[in-house]
């Protein structure tokens, strides 16, 4: 019964890899491009997943990663967009830094102001790609040595991490002449890899998050049947009881949350392809509240639940906005959603399918072994 | 000449000037099977605590055959060889009780050495010796979380033997439950006997009596006295501060 649950899972996993592949078949580029955010939002769902199901870890901050993932892709488009030569300087210089510029600096990213040599790595998109994935594991790693070598748990790490996604927003947003403060990174260049050009409406982009998601739930779910997988959730059910089994807690916490946060921070990039540009936003905390809502109404306890149900809400959401009455009220239907979810349906769709599986099975494998029965008994008979 | 698997020299522990425990020194012979009695408060479970790590002692060593494993953390201290058991059953609930033994029988102790999909053969064979010991086979795909108190207990137990401990640390195994699980858990625990160096510390007098060859009475934090069941029994400063004037029932 367990290995036909597998098989289950492993279809699911088929069917809907094949699902997302084959879209472009049948959505114009519009559509596209509104699916290919979606997807992005999928993978969010997977990292939550990754560290709320698997890990037991509630990330109230995991905005934090995405936005650091989208700052640094964001800030090598913004070298690489024509208004970044357009500024009267032999090298790109961002336009919105010479709106901020005291007067008389220098119009170089050398010194127009204290930080803006920090922008000059950038110029190779290289970089930016680079310290998309880097930097928001590295911030994890220094979180998580702290926060899981000191022993802590549950809703102290909640509010560790809403903490510190509230506090670097507002670093971003006052650190105007280096970052465009509120307005984020806009009018951002392409991205463009070779002969590649990774317009945000074209297939190519498409299909670039697409794989991108299949290989990061493939790769994720593969990470959760590994035995440190097995570990790492019963670290989540008892974390005392792994510790005295001879387990180093700390670093199966740290290195899920780390990867939680590579996830996050990958899909960050994404968005700025897919959406064109870079937000304080992102570090909203209403942001990565709604991540958590995504992954508890698909399924924590699953990756690909948790994915489909930041598509299926956004979709939702996306139809909702487009009746005029509803778009006040979707805030409300979808905070009652997850009040309706985390009451009754603790373990989101995923759950409910599963228990649903595990009856139909348990009917099927009844039903087998009653026939079994009968078959013996008439055996003697003949 | 028998070997020492554990010895306690001196070992004690003050929580803000409260002696909890105070200069216990305890030789625990290879092979053997040590009950240690008590009264509440008198210092038992925290005597556990600090031989497995969860307390930090402040005056005294604690030696793992001739290894001096004192201040070692939790998990060293558990892959040194010190199996615990506690004595609310703590088992991984959302996990089957196969993978519960599987979790337990991984052999190395951080992430980057279980990046794996493979278990050793050993580990596979050690899985279905600790669920035929306990009997747990029928209820192996089951949740954890929904197995009875008593099968808690053993599935606890059968995941410290997948480990192959040298000593094993148990905390009241018999609590709460029914007289036939305790009689079943004697079972396991004389199956064990002689394989693994154990402690066990009980307040229920029918299976001390069942298992005990030794017993180690403490008493505010102290070692109050030690010997087999009969000179136990016998001993007037036992029977005052324990076990009241009736003898061991």
């Amino acid at each position: 019964m367990q290995a036909t649950k597998l098989r289950l899972n492993l279809a699911v996993y088929v069917i809907f890899i094949a699902c997302i592949l084959l879209a472009p078949m049948f959505l114009e580029e519009f559509a596209l491009n509104r699916l290919a955010k979606f997807l992005v939002f999928g993978m969010l769902g997977v990292a939550i997943a990754l560290s709320w199901g698997y890990a037991g870890i509630l990330n109230l901050g995991q905005g934090l990663f995405f936005g650091l993932g989208a700052y640094m892709l964001g800030m090598s488009l913004k070298l690489a967009s024509p208004t970044s030569m357009a500024q009267g300087s032999d090298t790109p210089v961002p336009d919105f830094m010479l709106w901020n510029a005291e007067p008389g600096s220098k119009t170089d990213l050398c010194c127009i102001n204290g930080g803006s040599w920090l922008w000059i790595p950038f110029q190779n998109h290289w970089f930016g790609i680079l310290m998309g994935m880097v930097l928001p594991t590295l911030v994890a790693f220094g979180l998580g040595m702290v926060v899981f070598r000191k022993r802590i748990a549950g809703v102290f790490v909640s509010v560790i991490t809403l903490a510190c996604v509230l506090l670097v927003r507002l670093l971003i947003v006052d650190a105007q002449p280096l970052t465009n403060g509120w307005n984020g990174l806009t009018d951002l260049g392409i991205l463009t890899i070779g002969e590649t050009e990774f317009d945000p409406y074209s297939v190519t982009t498409y299909y670039l998050v697409a794989i991108s998601l299949s290989v990061a739930l493939i790769l994720g779910r593969l990470l959760t049947e590994t035995r440190s997988g097995m570990i790492l959730q019963a670290i989540r059910d008892d974390y005392n009881r792994a510790r005295y089994l001879g387990f180093e807690v700390s670093s199966f916490q740290v290195f899920f949350f780390c990867a939680s946060a590579l996830i996050a921070g990958y899909a960050g990039m994404l968005y700025v392809i897919v959406a064109e540009f870079a937000s304080p936003a992102f570090m909203e905390l209403s942001f990565s509240i709604t991540m958590v809502v995504w992954a508890a109404v698909g399924g924590r306890g699953s990756l690909i639940g948790a994915c489909i149900g930041a598509l299926l809400i956004n979709v939702i959401e996306t139809s909702v906005s487009e009746t005029a009455a509803l778009v006040e009220a979707w805030k409300v239907i979808i905070g009652l959603i997850f009040v309706l979810v985390v009451l009754f349906m603790p373990q989101g769709l995923a759950g409910l399918a599963s228990s649903v599986t595990d009856r139909v099975l348990e009917r099927f494998s009844g039903r087998a072994a009653r026939l079994r029965q009968a078959d013996s008994q008439q055996q003697p008979a003949e | 000449m028998t070997v020492a698997a554990l010895t306690l020299d001196g070992l004690g522990v003050a929580f803000a000037g409260f002696k909890a425990v105070d200069g216990v020194s305890i030789i625990i012979e290879e092979g053997e099977l040590r009950v240690v009695l008590g009264a509440n408060g008198a210092g038992k479970t925290t005597l556990m605590d600090l031989i497995s790590g969860k307390t930090r002692n402040t005056s005294g060593r604690v030696y793992l055959y001739d290894t001096d494993i004192t201040h070692w953390q939790e998990h060293q201290i558990a892959r040194a060889g010190i199996g615990r058991k506690f004595q609310i059953p703590s088992v991984f609930r959302e996990l089957s009780v196969r993978r519960n033994l599987e979790v337990a029988s991984f052999e190395t102790p951080g992430v980057f050495s279980n990046l794996s999909l493979r278990q050793t053969a050993a580990s596979k064979r050690r899985v279905e010796e600790a669920l035929e010991l306990t009997g747990l086979g029928p209820q192996a795909d089951r949740l954890a979380g929904g197995l009875s108190h008593g099968q808690t207990q053993w599935l606890e137990l059968g995941m410290l033997i997948t480990q192959n401990p040298k000593i094993l640390l148990l905390d009241e195994p018999t609590a709460g439950m029914t007289q036939a699980e305790t009689r079943k858990t004697t079972e396991i625990l004389n199956a064990l006997r002689g394989k693994h160096t154990i402690i066990v510390v009980e307040h229920d007098m029918a299976f001390v009596r069942e298992v005990a060859r030794r017993i180690t009475v403490m008493h505010l934090g102290q070692v109050l006295a030690e010997g087999d069941i009969k000179t136990i029994e016998k001993d007037e400063r036992v029977k005052q501060a324990y076990l009241g004037s009736k003898g061991i029932m």
